[in-house]
């Protein structure tokens, strides 16, 4: 479960109130108007900016008493470019992943090796095993991130608009995906998106930035189209 | 690590003795292996010959080892913290710190500033000062391209300064600094060997303790950060590591460009691997290597003329980091 209490997020100055939120284990569209704080929420649900007031928890505890070396593997974080670097496998990349787990050196044990292995399982990508990261397209790059965070093993899976450089049918792809994940592996699934029929067709729940009264809210699967162009871009 | 990696490595480690007994070997002086021998197992200070082993074939070679490998080492650690394979302890003006700093032990006329362990200390000051300076800056420029600009900037600036304390100063600490700025490797002395020794352990000892955040660093600072790289402690330890070795390589030897900058390239386009446990190993070795044989070709040409040693890792460094851009744009 994910809890906030009385949460105000934003850089230095409150940008966006977050009314208490509940959330089960699943998927959750964000949306809103561009600056209207989708990034500053998913920044301030990764620990990676502090909270203006209030708290956000999983499980209870604050994500924001978490220690450093204990937050990444709690929580997985995935930026909307994937960084291009030369000679990086994907199976290195995906081990990458595991490094909040692994001793000083990051060597990885047998159970390590397991949880990436299950991760090109989970997300059908055995194929892309030995390809180099900067050889793929933009879709497996995508594809190859999300399997990254479930090496990771986290509870908590960020992604920072992951369809916005993706052609029709990646996009679908991705966010069919990542409801197929969600919804076998009970994890919390936050992305922000700017696709609002697709992401209505996907069956997600929804965060909306309400813009007017600058406030963020849990909407449940089914939201009409109306209430959340109503909501969000009015 | 892949079997062609592992060969290259052995080759590397067989390859380092070999030219070090080379270097041992080269000079103007001809001294023959049984003279040589006796002279390590049995020295005799009335001997020429055993002073020159001694005096000046060990601790050149050694020397050159040292720095050779250690710029590399100091190349590849930057060039991963600011994810830019043009960075490195001479371009981001690391060097340009030491030197400043070098040159205001000599020229500035306090003895106490002008000793051996004086411009070593002066060295490393700079070099970590102007670490430091790089570092602020890459937290405010966006654009890596900036940040090297920057470099080269603070790189002019420090010379000019310097230029002001030519100018001003007398004729004998002129002649001191203008030789130590052309850079050598002869002018170690067996005493100052420990110096060296100890700082290239540190780089040695400091590269491996930071192998695991070097591997998410490629990545990116905010992707490694998300993957629990403490950032600032690691910008922090991959500058100190930097400025000890430069700084001191520097202090001895002189500036010594492209070293650190084209070794750590080489070793990632050969090895192909972004794991650093291999990559500091390659560039430790081909760091060794290269300088060696550059000395060995400087004193192979000595009778001719008296290359320093910076003219010649520029000469075959620059070359190599054009290709190499013209590499990445293509």
């Amino acid at each position: 479960m994910i809890t906030s209490k009385d949460l105000h997020i934003g850089y230095k100055q409150a940008l966006v109130a977050v009314s208490d939120l509940h959330l089960e284990a699943g998927v959750y569209i964000l949306i809103g108007k561009n600056g209207s704080g989708k990034s500053t929420f998913l920044k301030t649900l990764t620990g990676s900016i502090p909270t203006i007031s209030g708290t956000i928890s999983l499980h209870g505890t604050s994500i924001h008493s978490l220690s450093e070396p204990e937050r990444p593997k709690k929580i997985a974080f995935v930026q909307t470019r994937f960084p291009v670097v030369d000679f990086l496998r994907v199976s290195e990349y995906l081990a990458l992943g595991r490094s909040p787990h692994t001793a000083f050196f990051g060597k990885l044990t047998d159970h390590d090796k397991e949880m990436v292995q299950n991760a090109l399982e989970a997300l059908s990508i055995e194929h892309l095993t030995d390809r180099h990261t900067n050889e793929l397209s933009d879709g497996e790059r995508q594809m190859v991130a999300i399997a990254r965070t479930f090496a990771q093993g986290t509870d908590i899976i960020a992604l920072d608009e992951p369809t916005a450089f993706l052609d029709y049918q990646n996009k679908s792809e991705i966010v069919e995906k990542l409801m197929e994940l969600g919804k076998t592996h009970g994890k919390f699934i936050v992305l922000s998106s700017h696709d609002i029929d697709q992401s209505i067709a996907s069956g997600a729940n929804f965060l909306i930035v309400d813009s007017k009264e600058k406030k963020l809210s849990h909407y449940p699967s089914g939201t009409s189209k109306e209430v959340i162009v109503e909501k969000a871009f009015n | 690590m892949s079997v062609r990696n592992k060969s290259f490595l052995l080759a590397l480690v067989i390859l380092l003795p070999v030219v070090a007994i080379w270097h041992l070997f080269s000079g103007t002086i001809d001294i023959d292996g049984d003279t040589f021998w006796t002279a390590v197992t049995n020295f005799d200070s009335d001997q020429l010959s055993h002073k020159v082993v001694w005096e000046l074939r060990i601790p050149r070679m050694i020397t050159a080892l040292i720095a050779g490998a250690g710029l590399s080492i100091a190349g590849l650690l930057m060039q991963t913290l600011f994810n830019n394979p043009l960075a490195g302890p001479y371009v981001l003006g690391i060097n340009s710190g030491a030197s400043l700093f070098v040159a205001l032990a000599i020229m500035a006329g306090i003895p106490v500033l002008s000793s051996d362990l004086g411009i070593v200390a002066n060295a490393l000051v700079g070099a970590f000062l102007f670490g430091l300076i790089i570092i602020s800056f890459s937290s405010v420029v966006r654009q890596q391209i900036s940040l090297l600009l920057i470099g080269l900037m603070l790189g002019s600036f420090t010379s000019a300064i310097v230029s002001v304390f030519q100018s001003a100063s007398g004729l004998e600490e002129l002649k001191i600094f203008t030789l130590w700025a052309l850079g050598s490797l002869q002018s170690v002395t067996l005493e100052q060997l420990p110096i060296l020794f100890a700082a290239f352990a540190a780089t040695v000892l400091g590269g491996y303790l930071v192998v695991k955040p070097l591997n998410l660093l490629v990545l990116g600072a905010s992707e490694a950060a998300m993957l629990g790289v403490r950032i600032k402690r690691v910008r922090f330890l991959i500058i100190l590591i930097t400025a000890v070795i430069t700084g001191v390589v520097t202090a001895f030897c002189g500036p010594i460009a492209f070293v650190g900058l084209a070794v750590p390239n080489l070793i990632r386009i050969v090895m192909k691997t972004q794991n650093h446990g291999y990559l500091i190993l390659g560039s430790l070795l081909t760091g060794a290597i290269f300088l060696l044989i550059c000395d060995i070709a400087i004193q192979l040409l000595e009778t001719k003329f008296a290359l320093p040693i910076n003219a010649l890792t520029s000469l075959v460094g620059a070359p190599f980091v054009i290709l190499l851009v013209l590499r990445r744009l293509r």
